[in-house]
C-alpha cells in the first residue's frame, strides 16, 4: 500500500506541469507562492505577483529541478525506514497531568518491565535497526512514558548494555532524577528532555500534578539548575488553556536559566482530558507567536539563543524539507514510518499517542519480528494516512509544511483517517509566521547555529 | 560539559539585517532524509555531539 501511493504520488506530480499558488503570508510586502506538491515557494513583491505566476526565475527553477524537488519529497513521504524507538519501560506515573494520552488507570496500576525485558527488547531492537540502517548512524532510543525514571534501574542497564549502538534519550516529569541520575545520564551524552507548563509554580502546577494534586514545579526547576551547561538537555512545555497568557514569561524563564531549548507543543487531543485544557486556534496561535518574538528579542539583548525546536522544524521543512527531524507535521506522519513506540508488555503502537488504543496494537516484539509489525494492519492505517486523502488538506497549498497532525487525535476526536486533526488554524498561521520571517531576513536567529551543515543548496534567490 | 561559544550582544547587533528585502526570495536546500522523531521529545543528538 505504501509503495503504490509512493508511485501515485510522484507519477501525479510527474505528469502534471507544476503550478504555483498564491498563499497570503499577512506581510506588509510580500506574498508567498507555493507549488503544493514539491514543497517549492517563493516569496515575491505584492506587485510583482502577476508576472512572477506568469513566468521568471521561479517557473524556470521548478523546469528546471522540479522533478527533482518531486523525487526528493517521495522519498521523505513514503520510503523512510524507522530510525527510532519510543520505549515506554512502565505504563505507571506518579503524576496524574491533565492532557495525558495514556489512561489513568494503566498510569496507576500498569505493567512495569524487569531489567531483564528491557535489556531483551534492546537486542531485538538492536538486530532490527542493524538491519536496514548505515553503520555509521546510531538509531535512537527515547526511554518515554508514563514516567520512566520509575523504570531507573532497568533503562540504566539498557543504556550501560548498549550505549554504543543506540544514542538514548530519557524524557521525565523531573521528579526522580537526583545528582547521581544526572551524572549519570549526561556523562553518557543521554538526551534529557524535562515537562514544565509554567514560570511559576501557580501556573505549572494547574495541569502537571502528583495523584494527590500536589505541584512538581520545584522539582523541574531544580533538575533544570542540575542540567546547567548540558547541551543535550530541552524542556517541553505543553500550551493548554491554564498557561496561554504566561507563554511569553515562560520563555523568559527558561532563557533566564540558559535552556538549549524548548518546544512549545499544543495538546494532543487523543483523549477527552486534553481536550478540555485545549486552547482556542487563534488563541494559541497569538501566544505562541508573542513567545517566539519574546524569544527573538532575548537573543538580541543576550547572543544566546532559546530554540523553540517545534517552531524551527516547520522553518526547516520551508527552508529544507528532507532536513527535518520531527516527523509530526509531515505527511504521511512518521509514526509507524520513521518511528515506533513500544509498550512495556512488548507491544508495539506506530506512536505513543496510541497506546492507549489497543486497535492501533501492531504485535509484539517478543513474538514477532519487528517487520511484519510494520506490515501489520494497525501500522499500515497510519503509515497510509496521507493529505491527498483529506478533505481540506487536499487541496491546502502548505499542505507539505503542515501535514494535517494527528492521526491519533483525528481517529479519536474527529472520527476517522480522513480527518483533519485539532489545530488546522494554527498550524496555517504558524507556516505564515515562519514565511513572514523568511521574507524580513530574521529566519536563521530562530534556528540552532549550523543548522544546515552537510545540506546543499538547489535554489537560493534573493537569500542574502 | 562542553558550551557553544555564544556572540556577544555587540556582535549579534552588528550582524547585517537586509533592508530593503528583495523582490524575490526562493531558498531551497537538500540533504538526506534523516526524519526520526514525534513532538515528545526535542532531538538533541546533534547538540550533544557539537
Amino acid at each position: 500500500m505504501n509503495g503504490l501511493s509512493a508511485r501515485t504520488a510522484l507519477e501525479s506530480s510527474e505528469r502534471s506541469s507544476f503550478s504555483l499558488h498564491p498563499f497570503d503570508i499577512a506581510h506588509p510586502t510580500h506574498i508567498a507562492v507555493v507549488e503544493p506538491d514539491t514543497a517549492f515557494w517563493g516569496l515575491v513583491q505584492k506587485d510583482r505577483l502577476a508576472e512572477t505566476l506568469a513566468g521568471g526565475p521561479l517557473h524556470d527553477t521548478l523546469r528546471a529541478k522540479g522533478a527533482a524537488f518531486a523525487r526528493e519529497m517521495d522519498l521523505l513521504r513514503f520510503h523512510l525506514k524507522p530510525s527510532a524507538v519510543y520505549f515506554n519501560p512502565t505504563e505507571r506515573c506518579n503524576l496524574n497531568c491533565s492532557y495525558c494520552y495514556i489512561p489513568g488507570d494503566m498510569r496507576r496500576r500498569g505493567k512495569q518491565m524487569e531489567t531483564s525485558e528491557v535489556l531483551a527488547a534492546l537486542e531485538r531492537l538492536h538486530l532490527y535497526f542493524r538491519g536496514h540502517m548505515p553503520e555509521d548512524r546510531l538509531p535512537q532510543v527515547i526511554f518515554h512514558g508514563a514516567e520512566p525514571l520509575l523504570a531507573r534501574e532497568a533503562i540504566f542497564a539498557g543504556i550501560e548494555a548498549y550505549g554504543d549502538r543506540f544514542r538514548f534519550g530519557v524524557q521525565t516529569n523531573a521528579t526522580l532524577l537526583d545528582e547521581e541520575a544526572v551524572s549519570f545520564l549526561t556523562s553518557r551524552g543521554v538526551g534529557v528532555g524535562l515537562s514544565l507548563d509554567g514560570p511559576v509554580a501557580e501556573i505549572a502546577d494547574r495541569t502537571r500534578r502528583k495523584w494527590s494534586g500536589v505541584g512538581v514545579f520545584d522539582h523541574v526547576v531544580r533538575a533544570i539548575d542540575m542540567l546547567d551547561g548540558y547541551p543535550g538537555y530541552n524542556v517541553i512545555c505543553t500550551m493548554t488553556t491554564e498557561n496561554l497568557p504566561h507563554l511569553t514569561g515562560m520563555v523568559e524563564f527558561l532563557h533566564g536559566r540558559k535552556a538549549p531549548a524548548c518546544m512549545l507543543n499544543v495538546t494532543r487531543c487523543t483523549l477527552p482530558g486534553a481536550r478540555a485544557v485545549r486552547g482556542g486556534d487563534d488563541d494559541v496561535a497569538t501566544a505562541y507567536i508573542a513567545a517566539l518574538e519574546r524569544t527573538h528579542e532575548l537573543y538580541l539583548e543576550t547572543g544566546r539563543k532559546l530554540v523553540v525546536a517545534n517552531f524551527a522544524n516547520i522553518l526547516i521543512a520551508i527552508l529544507a524539507p528532507t532536513a527535518r527531524r520531527l516527523m509530526c507535521d509531515i505527511s504521511p506522519c512518521g509514526g509507524g514510518r520513521s518511528f515506533f513506540a513500544l509498550a512495556p508488555g512488548g507491544d508495539l503502537f506506530p506512536c505513543s499517542e496510541f497506546i492507549g488504543v489497543p486497535a492501533f496494537n501492531g504485535g509484539n516484539i517478543f513474538h514477532q519480528p519487528i517487520e511484519d509489525i510494520i506490515d501489520s494492519a494497525p501500522f499500515q492505517r497510519v503509515i497510509g494516512r496521507k493529505v491527498e486523502d483529506i478533505a481540506g488538506c487536499d487541496t491546502c497549498v502548505i499542505r507539505h509544511f503542515c501535514g494535517s497532525p494527528c492521526p491519533a487525535e483525528a481517529h479519536e476526536m474527529n472520527g476517522g483517517m480522513t480527518q483533519k486533526g485539532a489545530f488546522c488554524a494554527f498550524y496555517e498561521e504558524q507556516v505564515r509566521y515562519a514565511l513572514r520571517l523568511i521574507a524580513d531576513g530574521r529566519h536563521e536567529d530562530f534556528l540552532w547555529d549550523g543548522w544546515d551543515e552537510g545540506a546543499e543548496t538547489a535554489c537560493s534567490i534573493g537569500a542574502n | 560539559m562542553k558550551k557553544s561559544s555564544i556572540p556577544t550582544p555587540a556582535e549579534v547587533a552588528k550582524k547585517p539585517r537586509p533592508q530593503p528585502r528583495p523582490d524575490l526570495i526562493a531558498i531551497r536546500k537538500t540533504c538526506d532524509a534523516e526524519g526520526t522523531g514525534l513532538s515528545h521529545y526535542v532531538l538533541m543528538d546533534k547538540q550533544v555531539k557539537r
